[in-house]
């Protein structure tokens, strides 16, 4: 995998997440030209969408932290490549993207799950036990409960809804990242909603229980 | 009335789940889907999809790494070869 960032073409809502960043701009010129207080400034702008994007992804502080250093390190090297063709922000948020997944596939955990995941299985077959009436989620779902239930997603599922429903990536630019078909973006990602669904289910269960 | 609408009228629960990614993925207007009008499972099932994937869309980036992570990126630059872009920094970066 190349783990420099492509210029994506802007998708609607990388645009509606990247909006342009006041003194970003001049702040990415002197970074270029070697400005050692611009790239903090850099890092102060985009630490937390890039830290918050390899924790979503990840599911791990410690790993999280390790590739938000690795990204930002790459961003030190590469900020010279960056042409513009892109809002800065997506360019670094594909880089981060892309340092992820290389970690990943040397650690060969999701991929390997992304495989076993397109066997069905019982767990995520289709389902008809669950009432219409007394279990719709609409309305009642907060956001820490819903960052909870996308934690305990497993790594294969957790990846392609953190790049599609979170990150706002098309499935054919998931399935050139995670080299996998669009076929299989789309299935995997129809069954982590699934399994989403499963858990907040769950959840509030336990809640009512209690 | 076409093929495909009659085949869609006597879809089972499993047929229209297996259809769901491709409908999703579509955009197809939910409300349409004949299966959904008279299945209130299947009608809970969308409705709670839907919602799982809007509230996805609104989620905002909410951590912030530790400060050991902006010191190790600069002890990192520090010791590449060819050194910092500049030297002298300050600490704003830091929480």
């Amino acid at each position: 995998m190349n783990a420099g960032p492509t210029q994506p073409r802007p998708a609607n809502q990388h645009m509606r997440r990247n909006p342009p960043i006041a003194g970003e701009e001049e702040a990415i010129e002197k970074a270029r030209n070697g400005d050692a207080r611009a790239f903090e400034t850099l890092y102060a702008m985009h630490k937390r969408r890039v830290y918050s994007l390899c924790l979503r992804m990840l599911g791990n502080v410690a790993e999280a932290e390790d590739l938000t250093q690795e990204a930002f390190l790459q961003l030190y090297r590469k900020i010279g490549t960056f042409r513009g063709d892109s809002a800065f922000s997506t360019w670094l948020h594909r880089l981060a993207v892309n340092v992820v997944l290389m970690h990943l596939r040397r650690k060969g955990l999701p991929q390997v799950s992304l495989e076993e995941t397109l066997e069905p299985s019982q767990d995520d077959g289709p389902r008809k036990d669950i009432g219409a009436r007394d279990l719709t989620l609409s309305g009642s779902i907060d956001r820490v409960t819903l960052e909870r239930a996308i934690e305990n997603l497993p790594p294969g599922y957790r990846l392609v809804f953190v790049l599609h429903d979170v990150e706002g990536y098309e499935h054919n630019e998931i399935a050139e990242m995670l080299d996998c078909s669009i076929g299989n973006s789309k299935s995997q990602l129809h069954k982590a909603r699934m399994k989403l669904r499963d858990l907040l289910h769950s959840g509030q269960r336990k809640e009512q229980i209690a | 009335m076409s093929v495909l609408r009659a085949m869609e009228k006597t879809m089972t629960c499993s047929e229209f789940q297996e259809s769901l990614p491709d409908l999703f993925e579509a955009h197809a207007e939910m409300a349409a889907q004949d299966h959904l009008r008279t299945c209130d499972n299947c009608a809970a099932l969308v409705r709670d999809l839907e919602y799982i994937a809007s509230q996805a869309k609104l989620l905002l980036p909410m951590h912030d790494p530790s400060p050991a992570v902006w010191d190790n990126i600069q002890q990192a630059i520090r010791s590449t070869p060819g050194g910092p872009p500049s030297s002298g920094h300050a600490q704003s970066g830091r929480k």
